[in-house]
């Protein structure tokens, strides 16, 4: 377990989880944005307020929920594979789908979105803190207290410099890769073999979990810009 | 006629360029066609998409670049300048090339932050990748 301060695992823990909360908070500025658009300004605030509550009483909750389930074996290695399809997403040029959601005409509505895709986008928050936490309970804490102003005071500035250098998103799925490598072999359900025949894998894993992300994220990059 | 575009994003970097294009215009003996740019960068991630509409979207993008723009049109309407106003999404470079070309601009005129040199060779910026991208002549205001 990690102790405070001396242990450099630590710092270097905290330094995941930051990257990940920033990398991967920022949307909640957008879907404010785009749900309060039309409401009167008096209740936009409430809508903000709301939404941002929501937003997170889901995330520590969700965050104690998966530290639980990462205990039991197997849920790991699903896990990593959930963070994977995370990293990728995350690297895979954004497609232009979507848009089918439903009109917001009232606060109602507006509090019910916000509420609806902070819950889908916080899951890949949480499972990213949880995994670079690595079952320590500070670093759960300190990584959700971190993500929470980013939350509250959330704009659109953290998203249009992630635009601009492109280059943090990219490192961002890589660690996110690391992770997810370090995580499948340090599930239960395999940490006994590895250990006995392949103790290698304590740092293969991890080193293609990067390879695996970044690969597919140019293949798919380099797929999306050919012509169609 | 003259096509100039002058690509802007608020900052006072931009307003410079656009108080230059003013006066670069006035000087100009060939009557002149003004086109001010915003590009936003494309925010709006496949996950956000999925919970709103696609005008819902649009309009949200028009909103930030029409509050990006209202400092250049404040200063052209004062000057009694006439333009062209667009906002495009995108990322930075690339569009405004792209759009310099589709709309046939002869000239480039870009407000830049001036980068040290360090910074600039890490990070870019988007007059490098517009000098780049485009063949058309590109006056860097500082």
């Amino acid at each position: 377990m990690f102790e405070w301060g001396s242990n450099p695992q630590f710092w270097l823990g905290l330094l995941q989880i930051v990257w990940i909360d920033i990398i991967l908070s920022g949307d909640n500025a957008v879907v404010i944005a785009l749900a309060c658009r039309r409401l009167p300004s008096h209740q936009q605030r409430v809508a903000i307020l709301a939404g941002t509550g929501a937003a997170i009483a889901l995330r520590v909750t969700m965050a104690t929920v998966v530290t639980l389930l990462l205990e039991i074996s197997w849920l790991k290695l699903i896990g990593s594979v959930l963070l994977l399809w995370i990293a990728i997403k995350l690297l895979a040029p954004q497609d232009e789908e979507g848009g089918e959601g439903a009109s917001i005409g009232n606060l109602w509505q507006a509090i019910r979105t916000i509420v609806i895709a902070d819950f889908v986008m916080s899951l890949d928050n949480v499972i990213g803190i949880a995994a670079a936490a690595k079952g320590s309970v500070l670093l759960l804490t300190l990584g959700l207290m971190i993500s929470i102003p980013l939350i509250v005071f959330s704009s659109t500035v953290i998203l249009r410099f992630m635009g601009r250098y492109p280059w943090i998103v990219t490192l961002g799925g890589a660690l996110l890769g690391y992770i997810a490598g370090e995580m499948a072999v340090t599930d239960r359900a395999v940490t006994g073999w590895i250990a006995e025949h392949a103790p290698v894998l304590h740092i293969a894993g991890p080193a293609l979990g990067i390879v695996f992300v970044v690969v597919a994220g140019k293949l798919l990059a380099a797929r999306a810009a050919r012509p169609a | 006629m003259l096509k100039v575009l002058v690509p802007v994003d608020g900052s006072k970097n931009s307003d410079r360029a656009v108080a230059y294009a003013i006066g670069f215009i006035a000087n100009s003996k060939t009557p002149v066609e003004l086109h001010v740019l915003n590009v936003q960068l494309p925010i709006v991630s496949g996950g956000v998409r999925m919970f709103f509409k696609r005008e819902d979207i649009e309009a949200y993008y028009q909103d930030s670049g029409q509050e990006a723009l209202r400092a250049a049109r404040e200063r052209l309407d004062q000057a009694g300048q006439a333009y062209v106003q667009q906002v495009r999404v995108g990322s930075l470079g690339e569009t405004i090339a792209d759009y310099a070309k589709e709309q046939h601009c002869d000239h480039i005129v870009m407000g830049t932050r001036g980068l040290s040199a360090v910074s600039g060779m890490v990070l870019g910026s988007v007059a490098t990748k517009v000098i780049h991208l485009t063949d058309v002549p590109v006056i860097l205001v500082k």
